[in-house]
């Protein structure tokens, strides 16, 4: 037998490989390093910068990975292609921001030894999630789906002392276990259905005209379960709040931001491998007629953006309006993908890279002030602007991103959204989508009223922030500015990684 | 009606049976013991449908393995047998109505779907294929189950063990 095409294969996972082995380091130096949790760290920093660079290098290669060894067909396990390698970028900058946050925030610090498992628990996050962007048989998406969920379930309630953390990752638990048994029913009908797990050959066997459409509809709708959960998109959002604010802060924004990005590389490449049959000349995906997804897209989205930002109006808890705004941005984000069209597909990458800025800069000032007050009441936000200045204008910078209001990256992001609708004849969802964002100004504003507007007491004291902590606030805050500014270079970059390896 | 097909409903019938008694027991050892026969007769529709290695793992790996780690559980736990269960029933109607949409739905596709079908005669035994197919075509799976069940572990480890107040 011939195992050539492995061994060749094994060129197109490097930056997977890296993860498991820092992985198995961080177990291994865990071990040996009792006392002193700081090298643990250092060895999953640099892990992580490695997998990073390998990822930028190869950023444009394409190919099927893993394809089986007897030459049948040349469709591998996994599809290696640009769109994929964009997302592994914003999964591993993630990473790497939240690194920095984990070791800066005094939930996690205070958990002293149990420090090394965090680390490898991330590790093993991260590397779900770097599968799920490439995976392209629903076998190797059913799997990396579930090695993500199984490492998020124990860091959602990696602080045990607190009810509120034991609740979060129960809940977190039993909502993704019935939502991946959805999602595995759905796969076995498809299976029965097709005779092949891999999305190609699922693809060619729609091209056929024996369809059953019934069946392929309820499948489809149950595949759509388990990944709405991942993304927390409406009918399927029920955990995010509770969830969210029971997590870890440094949890809770690599939640919100690195396993949604998966979840969207998955989904998109879902649809695109599976169920796209050919692109018409201006970009738009001619869809098998089996399943209405562009209906479906449109409904969910704007369902979850409206029940996201009604909800995130009457939150006290910044860690619940956060996790309320994350599912409106789902919502967005959805829309960019309802487009159905590589145009859209654009617009999502770019609303990426500018949402994991923002979020995590936000997160990480919410961190701060939990340190400072152990509470995230609003209250604990009243004239922030006398007592930390620089906290609160980074803040207000995220927030004012986060809404979507010029001269800030968000504003940008959404734009091109707008664009994507708007050119696609979708103008109606494009004006439902923009009165939401009116919405939303509200609890963004609010927040700042209560920073700025509220006259601090007469024995209000000050307080300053690390310088650490500063410059990577300011490095946050500043380039959520100056991409809203001088933002072609992410347009660029997006644009030319929309090639998903298709038929 | 031929002989596979009592045999079916026999096994059918113990899975399910056992496993109603299985949510319902107010008892955790009796629990225990009816997901025993639950298991057992997974293992022989299993054995049924051909698929030999699976069957016989089902055994080893549940009733051997894990139902006998959880009985051990259950009776090294003081005072467990003595809780009571909570097996009340809330909201009746809703969720009857959205289980009787699902199992028509389910229904309707089981009976009116062509499902594919692929003629081949029966293997005598699937372990070998499963094995060559393991670490050639799905090595990456089979890779990535190792880290998985690593995962598992480091994360059961971390939620068991004691937390100092």
């Amino acid at each position: 037998m011939d195992f050539i095409s492995l061994f060749a294969s094994l060129k197109f996972i490097k930056p997977e490989i890296t993860i498991s082995i820092t992985l198995l380091l961080v177990v291994i130096f865990d071990i040996i390093f009792n006392e002193n949790k700081k090298i643990v760290w250092l060895i999953t920093l640099f892990g992580v910068f490695i997998a990073l660079i390998f990822t930028s290098l190869n950023l444009l290669v394409e190919g099927y990975a893993f394809s089986p060894v007897d030459g049948s067909h040349n469709f591998g396990l996994l599809t290696l292609d640009s769109f994929g390698s964009f997302f592994k970028v914003i999964v591993l900058v993630s990473t790497l921001l939240i690194l920095y946050f984990s070791n800066n925030s005094n939930e996690i610090i205070n958990t002293g030894k149990r420090q090394g498992e965090y680390y490898a628990l991330m590790l093993g996050m991260l590397l779900g999630m770097l599968f799920m962007t490439s995976a392209s048989d629903l076998i190797m998406v059913y799997l990396s789906m579930e090695l993500l969920s199984l490492s998020s379930y124990v860091l959602a309630g990696f602080l045990k002392l607190r009810d509120r953390d034991s609740e979060a990752s129960l809940k977190y638990l039993l909502y993704g276990a019935v939502s991946s048994a959805f999602m595995l029913f759905g796969i076995s009908l498809i299976y029965g259905l097709t005779g092949t797990t891999n999305l190609y050959l699922i693809n060619l066997y729609l091209q056929a005209p024996q369809i059953n459409y019934i069946p392929f509809a309820l499948a489809s709708i149950m595949i759509f379960a388990g990944i709405g959960f991942k993304i927390s998109s409406a009918p399927f959002h029920f955990w995010t709040p509770d969830v969210y604010e029971g997590a870890p802060v440094a949890i809770t924004a690599f939640l919100s931001v690195a396993s949604k990005a998966a979840g969207f590389a998955l989904f998109i490449r879902l649809l695109k491998t599976g169920f796209v049959l050919r692109s018409n000349e201006q970009g738009m995906w001619i869809l098998s007629d089996i399943f209405d997804w562009h209906s479906l897209l449109i409904f969910v989205s704007i369902l979850t953006m409206t029940l996201g930002n009604f909800s995130a109006l009457w939150q006290n808890n910044l860690k619940r309006m956060l996790a309320y705004s994350s599912i409106a941005h789902a919502g967005y984000m959805l829309l960019g993908v309802a487009v159905l069209s590589s145009q859209g597909v654009v617009a999502v990458l770019i609303y990426f890279f500018f949402y994991m800025l923002m979020n995590i800069g936000a997160f990480f000032v919410v961190s701060i002030i939990a340190d400072k007050y152990n509470s995230e009441d609003i209250h604990g936000y009243d004239s922030l602007g006398y007592k930390n200045p620089w906290l609160a204008a980074a803040f207000s910078i995220f927030l004012i991103s986060l809404t979507g209001l010029p001269p800030t990256a968000g504003f940008i992001g959404k734009l091109y959204i707008f664009i994507a609708l708007v050119d696609s004849n979708m103008i109606a969802v494009a004006v439902i989508a923009l009165l939401n964002t009116v919405v939303s100004l509200y609890y963004y504003i609010r927040v700042m009223k209560h920073m700025y507007l509220v006259k601090p007491a007469e024995n209000t004291e000050t307080f300053s922030t690390s310088p650490s902590n500063l410059v990577y606030l300011i490095l946050l805050s500043a380039s959520v500015l100056l991409l809203g500014i001088y933002f072609s270079p992410v347009v660029n970059l997006a644009k030319q990684c929309v090639g998903i390896l298709g038929l | 009606m031929n002989i596979y097909d009592l045999i079916f409903y026999l096994f059918a019938i113990i899975t399910l049976v056992s496993a109603v008694f299985v949510v319902t027991s107010k008892n955790i050892v009796h629990s225990a013991f009816n997901l025993l026969f639950t298991f057992f007769g997974v293992a022989g529709i299993y054995a049924l449908l051909g698929a030999d290695f699976i069957a016989v793992v089902q055994l080893l790996v549940y009733v051997g393995g894990i139902l006998i780690l959880l009985l051990f559980g259950v009776m090294l736990t003081n005072k467990i047998t003595n809780v009571d269960l909570r097996t009340g029933t809330i909201h009746i109607v809703p969720a009857a109505i959205g289980v009787g949409m699902l199992w028509g739905a389910l229904s309707a596709i089981a009976y009116k779907t062509n499902w594919i079908k692929i003629d081949s005669p029966i293997p005598n035994s699937t372990a070998p294929f499963l094995g060559r197919m393991l670490i050639t075509d799905y090595v990456l799976v089979f890779e990535l189950l190792g880290i998985l069940l690593l995962i598992a572990l480091i994360g059961a480890a971390s939620i068991a063990r004691r937390e100092k107040e």
